[in-house]
C-alpha cells in the first residue's frame, strides 16, 4: 500500500536515510525503531512531503508521491502526526477536530460565507463525524475544554485525533507514546489497535520497546538512517546487530 | 434565547441608521463617514490578521482603489456606481499577483513586504504626474451625484446620504466578513496561524487559503478607498501613508484581535477620539501610542474585553455601598 523505493536524504553530506525500502500492506501495524538520530522521524518528513528526498521514491497505492506538497499527500490519504504535542492550541477540542475534518467535509468558501442550507447540512455531518472521532479517541468527555489547558497525555491523543479526522487510509504516528504515563500507555495502545480495526494501517516510530513489541506486525531497526534488521517482533528482539545498536556492546542480552 | 440576540442586532441595526438623522453638524457627519470607512478597513485588515500575517501596506490597497475609481470615472465617464466596484477589482488585481510571492513569507517578513509595497504605492502615485498629478493630487472627483429613490430626490452632494451609503457598504462588507470568520473557514484560517505545518498535515493548502484570504482583503480595502475617492472628491498621495496602514493595525489592536467586533469597536473609538479635544488632534500619533500602550497593559485581549473586566469593579461599588445597611 506505501512503498518507499531507495529512498534517500542527505543533509550536506550527512546520510540521514540511506537506500531504504519500506513496504506497508494494507491493515498492518509497521513499526520503524532505532537509537536516536537514527532517521526514522527524516523518513517519515520524506514520507509526508516536508522533505524533499535527494533520491528514491515514495510510491501510495501504485502512484508516486515523491516529492508532493505535505497538503496534496494529506488528500491523498497519507497523514502523519508529530513528536511534540502539535495542536492547534487555541481551539476546543471539538474545533481542533472539526477543523481537521475539512477534507471529509469540502465546505467551499462562498457557501461557508453565505451560509447556505447545504453549508448548514455539511456543518451538521462534520459535527457528528468529529464527535465520532473524539468518541473513538476517548476525549469525547473533554470536547469544550480550550486545547492547550489539557494534559499533555490528552493533548497526544488529540493530535492522534486530529491526523484521524482528515481520513488518512496510511496514519504515521510519529512517538505517539513519549511521555506518557503507563496507563495512559495502556490506553492509547488500545486506542491505536481500535483505529487499526477501522481499516487504517499504520506507520509508527516509537521508543517504548514494550509498546511496540506488542503491538506492530512486523519492525524495521534503523541506525544512522541505514536499515540493520527487519522482521516479527521477536526475531527483531532477537537480533544481534540490533542489540549491538541500541547497547553497543557484543553481550548476548535475551 | 436565540430571537433576544436577534432583537438585540436590529436594535443596533436601528441605533446606527436612526442616529445619523439627528446629527444636524457636518463636521461630525464627516467624521462618522471616516470611522465608517475606517470600521471597514480595519475588519478587512483583521481578516488578513487571522491567517497570521499583519499587512502593514493596507493603505496602499486602499490607494489603489481610490485612484483607480476616480481616474476611470474623470476619464472614461464611468458612473461612480461601478467605478467603485472597478476600483475594488484593481486592488483585487494587484493583490493576486503579488499574493504568490508574498503569501510565502512569513510573520515580520511578509510584514516587511507588504510595507514596502504600500510604501512603493505612494511614490508611484506621487511621481506619476500625467495620471494621478502627483503629489497636488486629483481634485473635483465626481460624487455619486443626485439620484431618485421612491420619488425622494437624494443629493449626495451633502454629507448624509454619503454617510448611508458608508453604513450600507460596511453592513454588507461586515456580514460577509462575520460570515466567513466564524464558518468552517474561519477556523481554517485561525488554524493556520496557530500552526501551518500541521494544518498542511491535515490536507489544508496554507499558501491558497492565505491568498485568498488576502486577497478578499485587498478588494474591500479598495472598495473603500474609491468610495473615499467620490465622497472626499479630492485624493492626494499623503492620506495613504504609511501612516494610515499603522492607525489601522493600532484601530486594530486596541480594539481586540480575538472577536470579530474587535476591529470595529477600536477602529470608531479611535476615529473619534481625536474629536474630543484639539490638544488630541495635534498630538494625533503621541495620543494613539499612548492609548496602545494603555490597552496593550491593561486589556491585552482590546477594548472588547472593557466590559469583563469592569463587572469586578462594578461589584466592588455595588458591595461597596451596601456595606452600610449590613454595618446597620
Amino acid at each position: 500500500m506505501l512503498e518507499t523505493k531507495k529512498l534517500t536524504k542527505n543533509f550536506k553530506g550527512v546520510q540521514a536515510v540511506s537506500d531504504l525500502d519500506l513496504n506497508v500492506r494494507a491493515g498492518e501495524i509497521v513499526g520503524i525503531i532505532g537509537p536516536n538520530g537514527a532517521g526514522k522521524t527524516t523518513v517519515f518528513n520524506l514520507i509526508t512531503g516536508y522533505l524533499q528526498p535527494t533520491k528514491g521514491e515514495v510510491i501510495f497505492n501504485g502512484k508516486d508521491i515523491t516529492g508532493q506538497k505535505p497538503h496534496i499527500i494529506a488528500q491523498y490519504g497519507v497523514v502523519r502526526t508529530f513528536q511534540l504535542d502539535r495542536i492547534f492550541h487555541n481551539f476546543s477540542v471539538i474545533h481542533n477536530v472539526v477543523t481537521a475534518s475539512h477534507l471529509y467535509a469540502r465546505i467551499g468558501l462562498w457557501e461557508a460565507a453565505f451560509d447556505t442550507s447545504g453549508y448548514r447540512k455539511k456543518n451538521r455531518n462534520t459535527g457528528e463525524y468529529a464527535g465520532n472521532i473524539l468518541k473513538l479517541i476517548r476525549l469525547d468527555d473533554k470536547k469544550d475544554e480550550i486545547a492547550r489547558n489539557l494534559s499533555h497525555g490528552h493533548q497526544k491523543l488529540l493530535g492522534i485525533a486530529i491526523a484521524l479526522a482528515a481520513n488518512p487510509k496510511v496514519l504515521l504516528l510519529d512517538e505517539p507514546l513519549g511521555g506518557m504515563n503507563p496507563a495512559e500507555v495502556d490506553r492509547t495502545l488500545e486506542i491505536i489497535g481500535e483505529i487499526r480495526k477501522q481499516g487504517t494501517t499504520i506507520l509508527l516510530v516509537e521508543h517504548n520497546m514494550q509498546a511496540v513489541m506488542k503491538i506492530c506486525d512486523r519492525i524495521v531497526v534503523l541506525n544512522f538512517g541505514i536499515e540493520i534488521s527487519r522482521g516479527l517482533p521477536e526475531e527483531v528482539q532477537r537480533d544481534k546487530e540490533v542489540i549491538q545498536a541500541y547497547l553497543g556492546t557484543k553481550k548476548d542480552y535475551t | 434565547m436565540k430571537l433576544s440576540k436577534h432583537w438585540g442586532y436590529l436594535f443596533l441595526f436601528f441605533l446606527v441608521f436612526v442616529i445619523p438623522v439627528f446629527i444636524k453638524s457636518e463636521y461630525y457627519l464627516h467624521i462618522l463617514i471616516l470611522s465608517v470607512i475606517n470600521i471597514i478597513l480595519t475588519s478587512s485588515v483583521r481578516a488578513i490578521a487571522v491567517t497570521g500575517q499583519v499587512s502593514m501596506g493596507h493603505a496602499g490597497f486602499k490607494c489603489i482603489g481610490a485612484y483607480t475609481s476616480a481616474i476611470i470615472a474623470m476619464k472614461l465617464g464611468l458612473s461612480p456606481y461601478l467605478s467603485i466596484f472597478v476600483g475594488g477589482l484593481a486592488a483585487l488585481l494587484v493583490a493576486g499577483i503579488i499574493a504568490y510571492p508574498i503569501t510565502r513569507v512569513k510573520t515580520v517578513y511578509f510584514s516587511m513586504l507588504t510595507m514596502f509595497f504600500g510604501i512603493v504605492v505612494t511614490l508611484v502615485t506621487s511621481e506619476w504626474r500625467s495620471l494621478t498629478g502627483g503629489t497636488t493630487g486629483i481634485i473635483n472627483i465626481p460624487s455619486f451625484g443626485t439620484i431618485k429613490v421612491f420619488g425622494m430626490v437624494i443629493d449626495f452632494n451633502s454629507k448624509l446620504p454619503n454617510l448611508y451609503f458608508a453604513l450600507i457598504l460596511m453592513v454588507i462588507v461586515l456580514f460577509f466578513l462575520y460570515g466567513l470568520d466564524r464558518s468552517y473557514i474561519g477556523m481554517t484560517l485561525k488554524s493556520i496561524s496557530q500552526d501551518d505545518s500541521l494544518a498542511a498535515s491535515i490536507g489544508i493548502n496554507v499558501a491558497r487559503y492565505k491568498a485568498i484570504i488576502f486577497c478578499i482583503g485587498c478588494f474591500i480595502a479598495g472598495l473603500a478607498g474609491s468610495f473615499y475617492a467620490h465622497y472626499w472628491g479630492i485624493l492626494n498621495p499623503d492620506s495613504f501613508s504609511l501612516f494610515h496602514s499603522i492607525y489601522l493595525l493600532i484601530y486594530m489592536i486596541v480594539g481586540g484581535t480575538d472577536r470579530f467586533v474587535g476591529a470595529v469597536i477600536g477602529a470608531f473609538i479611535l476615529t473619534l477620539l481625536p474629536e474630543v479635544s484639539r490638544v488630541f488632534q495635534e498630538y494625533q500619533p503621541l495620543v494613539f501610542v499612548a492609548v496602545l500602550y494603555l490597552v496593550v497593559f491593561l486589556l491585552p485581549r482590546g477594548m472588547v474585553e472593557l466590559p469583563h473586566q469592569m463587572k469586578p469593579l462594578i461589584r466592588m461599588f455595588y458591595q461597596g455601598r451596601a456595606e452600610p445597611h449590613a454595618g446597620n
